[in-house]
């Protein structure tokens, strides 16, 4: 080998075999194509959700509103919701009539849950791309190779843009099939592939925009503060555009994009345009950041430290608490939160449902067994749909505790004098305790928001331990799992169950399947607890599960090989 | 000679945190150059800027003669790098590791990517995330070596390599040099440095202290001498020569330090009945601990 200073070595431009096109489309051939493959799953359960909800939900309102006075009640229902709650949805003054369509249906009740997982999804992956693998290490090695980091960036972004789009048309494929397959032309349920497809634009327009922010943030705040300042700018302008706060509403590109209504035939595109030019300036200066900063150095964010007296050096126990402790105040906090503005809404709600006739039978058509003449069915209506976050919370301390043996911390800690069992012990009631400071934030959140209504809240207030029953369940299974079989599945196995069980629980009774079908979920046996009324079953299978699955899993783990 | 690497007042700071301040380095083409220092010193850092993953506060990098912040591309085609911490791919296997760092180069020899994973004796059909420390960083000096650069810069490369495996990656290091590659291999082993490198630098506290061939640094360090005489020692006639220090007499045994040259001690006990002199040339271990140990190289 020879060398010249200045110019290139023959040796390096030697010719070798050419790379297949479609390895570089997708595998080892290319920076694009690996992200490509890595990104498969994502895109599948993304493309799933989507194409899956699409076909549910079109199904499912075919089914519970097949007549058109159903669907004129419908109508009424959503015309009695308070205007700051619908405009956390969407436009109802636009939609009018057409919110008993199939189209306006799917706008109002799933629009902001497709643009809320897209967006999840592009913020996740965004901040990741590059960031992430470069705290790792591995963009090392991918920097070290002869293309300028500006290429780099640019295959790792092209290839989730490709994804998210792709996702985004079988999305839009999807609800146009639904609505012509299930859907009833003459009730007004046709969704044509222009609207499905300007539906589609505007997700990804707000995908994009979010997810460029995350992407711009993430060479100078590193990926979970990328990651953390696009989802709060997310929820802000959301709840912003949602409240009408002004003159903050400016600000808001849910606030730009209200009048875009397209699955009613409505369209406003130079909104949607403007988020989608203002997400492709976050993408570019994004990758111009990280062309230019040093990479993988970041500013970080300074965030309070917690206390070193809740850090936990006592011992196994406090340590594992001292570790979930943070996520526990976050979900806490987040769930107290939304139990506030619940509360707070509870009251006004079940006064203007009530005084409405014909909107209590079509609530009992899509929610079966809750009376929303009151309060405390509103309370229990809340409590249902909140089982899913607290359910994953759950799962996210299953994923904290297994992430001793996935980050490679288990040799050493294996290595002190004390039994794998009483380890694994120690960490599921550090978890369940962890599940407690989350149940005592959610129920202090709904006491606050009954406060300032003086509404009585002490079932709903007892009630929330339900809740908290069932992230203990989930945490129960993770640990099994994790004890059993192996860490890096315990969250993925405990995350499924929730999603299983809300599944069963929300979609059984809307496609009329057998009632057996609906009590396999774990969430159908508490009975309305934030009505008072308590099943026993309920409470006795989630400790069963809670401490048993932690008991099963600390044999398990005793026996098992550690996989660090 | 050629340089293949130059640095002038080459500075990096992270804000307030001193990176490195007013390297200046030039590596030859052909040689093995050693960069020694305490964890913290610099090396990384100097590493860093070379390849153009970060920016110099200050000063100049250039490798190929181009400079790393004009066209950091150019210079990646001619190198292999391994970084001092890294992971990879867990759920990618090692041959597939490999593969697509091949593929980001256009391809390589396949026949000597082969060589190099029986050479390194690497199971490549397993996980990354199931290699065990060495094996990882087995992967890593693949992927550094087989595209067969004309530069390698590596990063602590033998971490985790045991010592026959150690021994296998400098004769694989020795043939990429006879063959034409130069190497920058940093390090805080002395031993490896020691047999491996033609030259060193030593880093301390962000500043190079030293910049020598290894015969060179030796030279800085005291010799340790003993001598065994026949009758009493005569301590006096030895205290007060010139580089000499921490004598010490012990029946019929003197041990002495000498600094520099060993002719004074030579001629003044060639006045007494000698039984024995022992004149122990230092390692580089001693070299380097003697730098530190007795700040005998004042950071300028």
């Amino acid at each position: 080998m020879t060398v010249s200073a200045g110019t290139p070595q023959q040796a390096a431009a030697a010719p070798f075999p050419a790379i297949p096109l479609r390895r570089r489309i997708y595998g080892f051939g290319s920076i694009f194509g690996k992200t490509m493959r890595d990104s498969r799953l994502a895109f599948i359960i993304a493309a799933g959700m989507f194409g899956g909800m699409s076909l549910v939900l079109g199904k499912a309102i075919a089914e519970i509103f097949p007549t058109e006075l159903a669907r004129q009640q419908v109508g009424a229902l959503f015309g009695s919701i308070p205007a700051a709650l619908n405009r956390l949805f969407a436009n109802v003054d636009l939609l009018g009539n057409n919110v008993g369509t199939l189209g306006g249906y799917a706008t109002y009740k799933y629009g902001m849950i497709f643009a809320l997982g897209a967006c999840l999804w592009s913020i996740l992956a965004l901040s990741g791309t590059l960031a992430g693998e470069a705290r790792r290490g591995s963009l090392d090695f991918v920097a070290a190779a002869p293309f300028g980091k500006r290429r780099i960036g640019l295959e790792k972004l092209a290839a989730h843009l490709l994804l998210l789009w792709l996702a985004l048309l079988i999305l839009a494929g999807a609800l146009t099939f639904a609505s012509n397959a299930f859907g009833d032309i003459a009730l007004g349920d046709a969704i044509g592939l222009d609207r499905s497809l300007g539906f589609a634009v505007w997700i990804g327009a707000l995908a994009m925009f979010f997810g460029g922010l995350a992407f711009m943030l993430a060479p100078l705040l590193g990926r979970a503060g990328a990651a953390g300042v696009a989802g709060i700018a997310f929820a802000a302008t959301w709840i912003i555009n949602g409240l009408g706060v002004s003159p903050l509403y400016v600000l808001s590109p849910f606030a730009w994009t209200f009048n875009h209504v397209p699955l009613v035939g409505i369209f406003d595109w130079p909104s949607v345009a403007l988020v989608a030019i203002i997400g492709v300036a976050f993408l570019a200066v994004g990758l111009e950041l990280f062309q230019r900063r040093d990479m993988g150095v970041t500013v970080g964010l300074s965030l309070p430290r917690m206390p070193s007296l809740v850090l936990g050096t006592r011992g196994p126990t406090a340590r594992a608490f001292g570790e979930q402790l943070p996520r526990a105040l976050a979900w806490g906090i987040g769930t107290g939160v939304l139990g506030i503005v619940f509360a707070s809404f509870a009251g006004v709600l079940a006064d203007q449902i009530g005084g409405v006739s014909g909107i209590s039978s079509t609530f009992n058509a899509i929610f079966p067994g809750i009376d929303l003449n009151t309060v405390g069915g509103w309370m229990q209506l809340y409590g249902e749909l909140l089982f899913i976050a607290t359910g994953f919370a759950g799962a996210t301390l299953v994923a904290k505790w297994a992430s001793d043996e996935t980050d490679g911390r288990l040799g050493e800690i294996l290595a002190a004098p004390v039994s794998r069992f009483r380890l694994v012990a120690s960490s599921g009631i550090a978890a369940l305790a962890a599940v407690l400071v989350i149940t005592i934030l959610f129920a202090a959140g709904i006491g606050i928001g009954a406060l300032t209504t003086n509404l009585a809240a002490g079932d709903a207030l007892l009630g929330t331990a339900a809740l908290g029953l069932f992230a203990a369940a989930v945490v129960g299974i993770g640990f099994a799992v994790g004890g059993l079989w192996r860490a890096s599945l315990a969250a993925e196995i405990a995350a499924l169950f929730v999603v299983v069980t809300y599944l069963l629980g929300l979609v059984a009774p809307a496609l009329n399947l057998p009632s057996w079908v609906a009590n396999l979920a774990l969430t159908n046996h508490y009975g309305q607890p934030m009505l008072g009324q308590w099943d026993a079953w309920g409470v006795i299978i989630s400790i069963v599960l809670a401490v048993g699955g932690i008991l099963v899993g600390a044999w398990g783990f005793s026996r098992r090989d550690a996989q660090d | 000679m050629t340089a293949v690497i130059q640095t002038e007042k080459l500075t990096k700071h992270y804000g307030t945190h001193r990176g490195v301040i007013d390297v200046d380095l030039e590596i030859n083409q052909g040689e093995i150059f050693g960069f020694l220092g305490p964890n913290g010193a610099g090396k990384t850092t100097t590493i860093r800027v070379l390849l153009d993953l970060i920016r110099p506060t200050s000063g100049v990098a250039r490798v190929f003669d181009i400079a790393t912040n004009e066209d950091p591309v150019a210079i990646h085609k001619r190198i292999g790098y391994v970084p001092g911490e890294f992971a990879l791919y867990d759920r990618l296997t090692g041959k597939q590791t490999l593969e697509y760092f091949a593929n980001l180069r256009g391809g390589v020899d396949q026949a000597y990517q082969k060589s190099l994973i029986e050479r390194f004796d690497l199971d490549a059909t397993r996980r990354f995330k199931e290699y065990s420390k060495g094996n990882k960083q087995k992967v890593g000096l693949i992927i550094a070596l087989q595209h067969k650069p004309e530069l390698l810069i590596l990063d602590e490369p033998t971490s985790g390599l045991d010592p026959l495996v150690q021994q296998t990656f400098f004769t694989t290091l020795r043939d990429a040099v006879k063959a034409g590659a130069t190497v920058f291999l940093s390090s805080h082993i002395l031993s490896e440095v020691e047999k491996s490198c033609d030259r060193v630098a030593i880093i301390r506290e962000g500043k190079i202290v030293q910049l020598d061939t290894v015969d060179g640094l030796r030279d800085l360090a005291n010799h340790q001498v003993e001598l065994r005489f026949a009758g009493e020692v005569p301590l006096s006639a030895f205290e007060s020569l010139p580089g000499v220090s921490d004598v010490h007499a012990d029946d019929h045994l003197l041990r002495l330090r000498v600094a520099g040259a060993i002719t004074p001690i030579v001629r003044a006990a060639a006045q007494y009945e000698l039984l024995d002199f022992v004149s122990r040339e230092p390692s580089l271990e001693e070299t380097f601990l003697a730098q530190y140990g007795n700040a005998a190289v004042e950071v300028k």
